[in-house]
């Protein structure tokens, strides 16, 4: 058409090349479609007792109009659902192969209450029985309980010499060190012994602050309490 | 034991639905026991089901309860009447349970196990029959057959199966009754002669290993014989019956050749054994989709599973469907399970424990296991 | 002589309004005319007027731009015409979406980016907004912040500096006089979220780093922190983006009634991943769930089977609802999630205010549009780069 000579038409540039910007380009902004939630987007509050203590605080109604994020395919509201247990799992999985992950931890558990049950049944005073944990998610949270390290060594270089020096922990790198641990200790296992069986000993274990990776944590506490000689290098 | 089951239950869950009867014979079990939890004697349990019978998972759970309790179903109940009000004057009458897998197709065998007992019925059970055709672990002490041509022998499984025919017969074996009709020669040095006891049949083929799977045929003959002349009413169970039908098992002769079930000398007797040409007995058999995993689709039919053959061979039969818990059930099931510490935790467990296992027994055992 | 403007954005109009007063009130700008008028002297009047290279080079560029921009308007103009004349239309009534329209009729195009494809715009919206002169003949800038290299931006922090020390002085006053005015409370800005990077940048024709832009946030944020921060809300509002509407709580539709007059909904596009399918809610129901014809058995993990049943056990309506979805694509995972979205926007309908906003703080509510990300050629993943070398 002739006519379409003298309509301009322009091709805009995607603005990102037309301005000047640092070197570092985020990969995300050139896919036409979002990998990933905005930041903008809440966290999803979907348990029960925490949306209750959200209606306590008459937050709810500002809550739910801001975007929220969808929870993931492993969170659910149901009773039996618990966020260190998901985490646990998660760290078990290996190649993105979360039945055989759940699958696992789940055996393990139920090896702890046959153990648990059995230590019951053989108890014979109401004291003893009253004493005896039956419910395997208390166990695997007193067990990180007891596996948590307070401090931990952080190699600083000064002169030369790289020294272990005590130092904080955040809370979050203390959990992942204890479920880390007690994964490890599980897989130093014998070849004929199974995992679930394995991880549910170290698990008791550890609940009774006993076992290999309290060791683990006694001996590093103990590394940082010798060294606490060079614990100002820090703040060198 | 059975009276402190009683007071807790009456103590903690007086609101709740009582699991539990003490009515355990399954004779005098009527339809006011359903859904309800009976407890079978330690010894009883032993002597029945010590060689199989019981699926594994709920022997381990039995161990953990410290007790075998079997709940009371329809479909084991409406058998019972079925067979209280046969006469059994006429030919067999074989009753096939078939089911989706893990609605307890082993465990109302394992009910009417014990119902027969008490009865005084011979029982002729074999546990399961994959064991013999499927579960090769390593090797299977297989030879050939030495009365027939072309057939392979399972010497150590018949031998096996003579033990736990032996020890859930005990009492019945010592009755002068049961006696050997013909004379059997083994060898040059060893014959059994016609009249002797049956029970020392049983022990010879427990000894010599190798002429056991002849001992279980001729057993299957006197048993028959045994039946025609009323001397003895029989029981049969067999659990997994599909898998005689299957076209493969997984067994290889030594020149690494596949065997088909009719090629072994075991198959040939217990499928001689659910004829229906004897009077007397009663049979109980299941067509379980387990006993042929190879098969992907989810059809839990008795045509389906059985092949042409088997069911030219078991036609006719009964049908008897096993299904899932019904409300009730599932009710007592979850009460027992937190009588016996195996759930604990609120009433709101047991509403989503049924929506995600969609009241399927076994699922629902599995997934209280981690809880 | 003050080049022209051809930007449109009024907020930049106000801040060169600031600078051309800044320019005004200094007495000591150099100004052509200023100087003829002031000496009539001979010499003064023949001396040429010595104007640097570098400012001789930026009015040549900046008058090449306003042709440029000229000519495009002209252009733009003349075609918006002829596009009027080719589809019939008047050309008075001719809107910019008209225009949109007809470029999209024309020259259909099946480019996937809309950025890419073929389209028509007055220049002003097509070619980036550039800065007027910052500075006058003689080199003097206008803006006092010029020297910053971001007055703009500067200036916008001075302002906020500036209501802030307000609002503390009025404070002060209010605690001297011991009065207690209406509106003692902070601005309460439930939704919408401070402008992007990006609009701000628009708006401030500048280019702004990502920790400048941080600062920027906190700064707004202390504003709006302090007491009687009402006082300022018009400057607060320029920076203020209102979130869209949630879609969750609009357009709850009405359940329809079947043969047996049971009330049922059902929704249509289901997705997640790559899983598609529709999902009907029956509402006086007894808890049964149908998938593709099966049971729940249909999943045979508990993973999924627990993603279909959450949303009916979170409002307490597993016993009184009957659900039955179809679903194909994808798989265990992203069917289950389908389904769980579509259950819990059924749900909607048969569920009252506060359940319908606890969903929605729940994320139940919310579509997962996440997708696979593809592989990137160069490496092995779609994140996952080869391995690291120092040299």
């Amino acid at each position: 058409m002739n006519l379409s000579k003298n309509i301009a038409l322009i091709c805009k540039l995607p603005s990102h090349l037309t301005k000047v910007r640092p070197a570092v380009i985020v990969q995300t902004r050139f896919y036409p479609r979002p990998t990933s939630f905005p930041d903008y987007f809440q966290n999803p509050v979907f348990r029960k007792e925490d949306q209750a203590t959200l209606v306590e605080s008459n937050e709810l109604s500002r809550i739910a109009t801001v975007p929220v994020k969808p929870p993931t395919v492993a969170e659910t509201s149901s009773v039996y659902y618990d966020p260190l247990v998901n985490k646990v799992i998660n760290h078990v999985m290996k190649m993105g192969n979360k039945k055989l992950a759940r699958s696992l931890v789940e055996k393990a558990f139920e090896n702890i209450k046959r153990t648990q049950i059995e230590r019951y049944h053989l108890a014979k005073t109401p004291e003893e029985k009253a004493k005896i944990e039956l419910n395997p998610r208390d166990i695997l949270h007193k067990a990180v309980e007891n596996s948590k390290p307070l401090l931990q060594l952080l190699p600083i270089k000064r002169g030369g010499i790289t020294y272990q020096v005590p130092g904080p922990i955040t809370e979050k790198r203390s959990l992942f060190m204890a479920i880390k641990w007690l994964l490890e200790a599980t897989n130093d296992k014998e070849r004929t012994v199974h995992f679930p069986e394995q991880f549910a000993w170290e698990l008791l274990d550890a609940a009774n602050n006993t076992g290999k990776v309290v060791k683990r944590k006694q001996d590093l506490h103990r590394l940082c309490e010798a060294n606490r000689a060079y614990a100002h290098y820090r703040w060198q | 034991m059975l009276s402190r089951n009683i007071r807790y239950a009456c103590r903690r869950y007086s609101h709740a639905v009582t699991f539990r009867t003490t009515e355990s014979s399954p004779t005098q079990q009527t339809d006011n026991q359903f859904g309800l939890f009976y407890t079978v004697n330690k010894d009883l349990c032993k002597q029945l089901y010590g060689h199989g019978g019981l699926p594994k998972s709920y022997m381990k759970q039995s161990k953990t309860f410290a007790e075998t309790a079997i709940m009371v179903r329809r479909p084991a109940l409406d058998i019972i009447n079925c067979i209280k009000a046969t006469d059994l004057n006429k030919p067999a009458i074989r009753y096939v349970l078939y089911g989706e897998d893990g609605t307890g197709k082993s465990m109302t065998i394992a009910h009417l196990l014990h119902y027969a007992f008490e009865e005084g019925y011979l029982i002729v059970h074999v546990p399961w029959v994959s064991d013999w055709l499927r579960r090769v672990l390593r090797h299977k002490e297989m030879a050939n057959s030495l009365t027939r041509e072309g057939l392979v022998d399972l010497p150590l499984d018949a031998a096996a199966w003579l033990l736990h025919f032996k020890t859930q017969n005990q009492h019945l074996l010592k009755s002068p009754e049961f006696i050997v009709s013909k004379e059997y020669v083994w060898s040059k040095r060893e014959k059994t002669e016609a009249g002797a006891p049956l029970h020392e049949l049983v022990e010879l083929g427990i000894a010599r290993v190798k002429y056991a799977c002849d001992v279980v045929d001729a057993i299957v003959n006197e048993v028959k014989l045994l039946s025609n002349s009323k001397k003895c009413k029989t029981f049969v169970a067999v659990d997994g019956y599909n898998g005689f039908f299957n076209p493969l098992t997984r067994l290889k002769t030594p020149t690494k050749k596949k065997v088909a079930p009719e090629e072994v000398t075991l198959t040939t007797s217990i499928l001689e054994l659910t004829k229906n040409d004897w009077t007397n007995a009663v049979m109980v058999l299941s067509a379980d989709s387990i006993a042929n995993p190879d098969d992907d689709t989810k059809n839990y039919l008795p045509q389906h599973l059985l092949y042409r053959k088997g069911f030219d061979h078991l036609d006719p039969f009964v049908p008897v469907k096993v299904d899932r818990y019904t409300d009730r059930e599932f009710l007592t099931c979850a009460n027992y399970y937190r009588d016996r510490l195996w759930i604990r935790g609120p009433l709101d467990m047991e509403t989503e424990l049924k929506l995600t296992s969609a009241c399927n027994p076994f699922k629902f055992m599995e997934q209280c296991a981690p809880l | 002589m003050p080049v022209s403007k051809y930007f449109s954005s009024s907020l930049h109009s106000v801040y060169n309004k600031n600078a051309r007063q800044y320019s005004s009130s200094h007495k000591n700008t150099t100004n052509a005319h200023d100087i003829n008028d002031q000496f009539t002297d001979w010499e003064t009047l023949n001396k040429k007027k010595s104007i640097s290279k570098p400012m001789k080079a930026y009015l040549e560029r900046a008058r090449e731009h306003d042709d440029f921009m000229k000519k495009q308007q002209i252009e733009y103009n003349i075609g918006k015409r002829h596009l009027t004349n080719m589809m019939g239309e008047d050309p008075e009534t001719f809107t910019q979406r008209d225009v949109d329209r007809a470029i999209e009729y024309l020259f259909p195009s099946g480019i996937y980016d809309p950025a890419a494809r073929p389209l028509m715009k007055p220049p002003e919206e097509v070619f980036p907004a550039r800065k007027a002169a910052e500075f006058d003949e003689a080199g003097r800038p206008h803006h006092f912040l010029f020297y910053t290299g971001k007055p703009n931006f500067f200036q916008l922090l001075f302002d906020a500096a500036e209501h802030l020390e307000n609002l503390h002085k009025f404070e002060d006053k209010v605690l001297r006089n011991k009065a207690i005015p209406e509106q003692k409370s902070k601005l309460d800005l439930s939704s919408g979220v401070w402008v992007s990077k990006d609009q701000l940048e628009i708006m401030l024709v500048e280019t702004i780093s990502d920790l400048e832009y941080d600062n920027f946030k906190l700064v707004m944020e202390r504003l709006v922190s302090t007491p009687y921060s009402y006082r300022c809300i018009d400057f607060i509002e320029k920076f203020r983006k209102p979130l869209a509407s949630q879609k969750f709580a609009l357009e709850i539709p009405k359940p329809s009634f079947d043969e047996e007059g049971r009330a049922y909904i059902t929704t249509y596009e289901c997705l997640r991943k790559k899983a598609r399918g529709d999902v009907t809610i029956h509402s006086p129901g007894t808890g049964k769930i149908i998938i593709n014809g099966k049971d729940i058995t249909y999943f045979e993990d508990i993973q999924s089977r627990e993603q279909v049943i959450f949303p009916l056990i979170f409002t307490g309506l597993q016993n009184r609802v009957d659900v039955e979805c179809n679903i194909e694509g994808g798989g265990p995972s992203g069917q289950a999630g389908a389904i769980r979205w579509g259950i819990a926007w059924g749900l909607r309908s048969f569920v009252d205010k506060s359940m319908l906003e606890s969903m929605q703080v729940a994320g139940l509510l919310t579509r997962d549009h996440r997708r696979r990300e593809r592989k990137k050629p160069g490496q092995p993943g779609a994140r996952k780069k080869p391995t690291w070398k120092r040299r």
